[in-house]
């Protein structure tokens, strides 16, 4: 049985918010809602949910940047309260964006500094700066400063920041977030070698296919709770009785997708917008037989293409989320 | 996992001396401080005491170099928590194992430094081309007093950088801080001609030892026992602030773990 690198039992976080000048009021918003979970050593775990779903929230209790208001959290059995010192030396973290970067000075003089104030030895750094310029594709690049950087650039010197001193286990907070495809692509490349290297990674993530491609595990959270957790494929057969039918329109109101989603053949509905079009995603028991009636609620409304598909993780994902919504 | 060295410790606050060096150099509203404002002060200062004669230039040099260095440690050391909060840069800081102090300690004395460099090169400059010899009654005393007024004002730095994290409302008032500590510490009149109550609140101040000091090995304002008194006063105060400085960063950085403030952008 591989050993439990990080274990999380009920963790909760509130934050408390005052607004007022004379007549104070305070409120407390629930971030994460007693949070339980393991990842296994070598594991790449996935935390996916939407925004403000509390993901980054409980990356940063978990790499000591935020205490937690209740419940408990180790990683390789030392606490992210108590033991904050011995965990900082065995982690690594990426927080998605641009920030946290000294955009005035060169990428070699970020991470060089970085390796100091991790202890790295410099002649051992040095070797590793190299390489780690290597595989996050920024060879060439490191003696230009950072302003002059593409954000999937500044994103990939995060990375490599991250695993200067070779940490057993690594945080990475949406990574690809605000990257063209190609630099996620090539970002969700150097993931999965760094999962070859036998690392423990928990990344969050709000896009299905990159936790369908890249996780052994995932924990789908909303509104602060897991509201479950399985392998990708485990999560797919949650919706095998289903299937999907995608109804491309020029303009849908508000009233019409609730006509919709209340019929009795309708499992759950979601709209996406794609340029000018929408995309209703219905899903449905009935297979492509359903579209008739669907189609019948349109009342008119322009139509474009109408597919019936098989269920993806995706499908699972929005099942779940909006049964919680 | 790598151990905490001395030697790691001392390229940790090295790296964080050059990182602020190098932010500074490539900031031109910084270089204008550190280049053309001391020039533009020294010739102010040296012209105003024309009336007084040569024998004034080296109190004055001193006196209005130290007002330069108050607003360096000011302005520069005391926003060193808080403008790394701004870059976003905190949270990989505070998620690092270094400490916090190494790391505002080297902020702060590349910031001194680079300050007192740039002062001693103007006035230099600007009294040659005045005619005004610089003499130094005790060149020894003076350059003992130089190293420490750079420790004592880095570790007043250190608490500085705190306080201004800790009590929000001491950063908004950071102008009004400037010219009370220039007349409290006696940089440009000696505080004999301040009301007598004020004169505990210099005795607590490090920056008045320093300029007891400097004042006293260029211009013998004081005797040699009472430079060795203020080189006393600054290391006790110096250690004083190291030893408070533990309490105060552990407080804070606590504190900004529970209130979530390590970010400007949740």
């Amino acid at each position: 049985m591989r050993m439990n690198v990080i274990e999380v039992n009920n963790l909760r976080r509130i934050y408390k918010s005052t607004t007022g000048v004379i007549k104070r009021t305070s409120k407390e918003i629930v971030a994460v809602d007693g949070v339980t979970f393991d990842v296994h050593e070598g594991e790449l775990y996935g935390l996916l949910g939407p925004n403000g779903a509390g993901k980054t929230t409980t990356v940063k209790m978990l790499t000591t940047l935020l205490i937690p208001t209740a419940g408990s959290a180790t990683i390789k059995g030392l606490d992210v309260e108590r033991q904050a010192d011995q965990v900082r030396s065995r982690i690594g973290f990426v927080f998605g964006g641009e920030r946290g970067l000294y955009w005035r000075l060169s990428g070699l003089d970020n991470l060089r500094y970085f390796a100091s104030l991790y202890y790295v030895d410099p002649d051992v750094a040095r070797k590793r700066i190299d390489e780690l310029l290597d595989l996050v594709g920024l060879k060439g690049r490191e003696k230009e400063r950072v302003e002059g950087y593409s954000r999937g650039m500044r994103q990939r010197l995060h990375i490599a920041r991250a695993l200067l001193h070779d940490p057993e286990v690594l945080f990475l907070d949406e990574p690809t977030i605000g990257l063209d495809p190609v630099g996620a692509r090539e970002l969700r490349q150097a993931v999965r070698n760094l999962q070859s290297a036998k690392k423990t990674i928990l990344l969050t993530t709000h896009y299905m296919f990159e936790a369908d491609a890249l996780c052994q595990r995932i924990a789908v959270i909303n509104h602060g709770k897991i509201i479950a957790l399985d392998t990708p494929e485990n999560l797919k057969r949650t919706v095998v009785d289903l299937s999907v039918v995608e109804i491309e329109l020029f303009g849908i109101p508000p009233e019409v997708v609730e006509k919709v989603r209340g019929l009795k053949i309708v499992d759950n509905v979601a709209v996406e917008s794609r340029d000018q079009r929408q995309v209703m995603i219905v899903h449905t028991s009935n297979g492509p037989e359903a579209i008739p009636a669907l189609v019948a609620e349109l009342n008119g409304l322009k139509v474009g293409r109408i597919i019936s598909r098989e269920p993806t993780l995706e499908d699972a994902y929005v099942r779940l989320v909006g049964g919680a919504e | 996992m790598k151990e905490k060295t001395l030697l790691g410790s001392l390229r940790v606050m090295l790296l964080s001396f050059e990182v602020q060096l190098r932010q500074n150099l490539t900031d031109g509203f910084v270089l204008f401080g550190i280049l053309v404002q001391p020039l533009l002060v020294a010739f102010m200062a040296l012209w105003m005491l024309k009336d007084k004669g040569p024998d004034h230039a080296i109190f004055v040099v001193i006196g209005s170099g130290l007002t330069g260095l108050w607003t360096t440690l000011l302005f520069d050391g005391g926003n060193s928590i808080t403008g790394e909060r701004w870059n976003g840069t905190l949270e990989p800081l505070v998620g690092s194992p270094s400490s916090m102090r190494l790391i505002v300690f080297g902020k702060v004395l590349a910031s001194i430094t680079q300050s007192l460099l740039s002062m001693v090169g103007c006035y230099t400059l600007i009294s040659l081309i005045m005619g005004y010899p610089l003499t130094i009654l005790h060149p020894g005393l003076f350059i003992g007093s130089v190293i420490l007024t750079v420790f004592a004002l880095v570790c007043f730095g250190l608490i500085m950088a705190s306080l201004f994290i800790l009590i929000r409302d001491i950063g908004r008032m950071i102008n009004t801080l400037e010219f009370p500590v220039y007349i409290l510490c006696g940089f440009l009149f000696p505080i004999a001609l301040l009301p007598g109550w004020t004169t505990p609140i210099s005795y607590l101040l490090s920056p008045y030892w320093a300029a007891q000091a400097l004042h006293g090995a260029t211009s013998g304002t004081i005797s040699v026992n009472k430079i060795l008194f203020a080189w006393a006063m600054m290391i006790t105060f110096s250690l004083a602030y190291i030893l408070l400085s533990e309490g105060l960063y552990r407080k804070i950085l606590y504190r900004a773990r529970v209130d979530a403030s390590l970010d400007t952008q949740g």
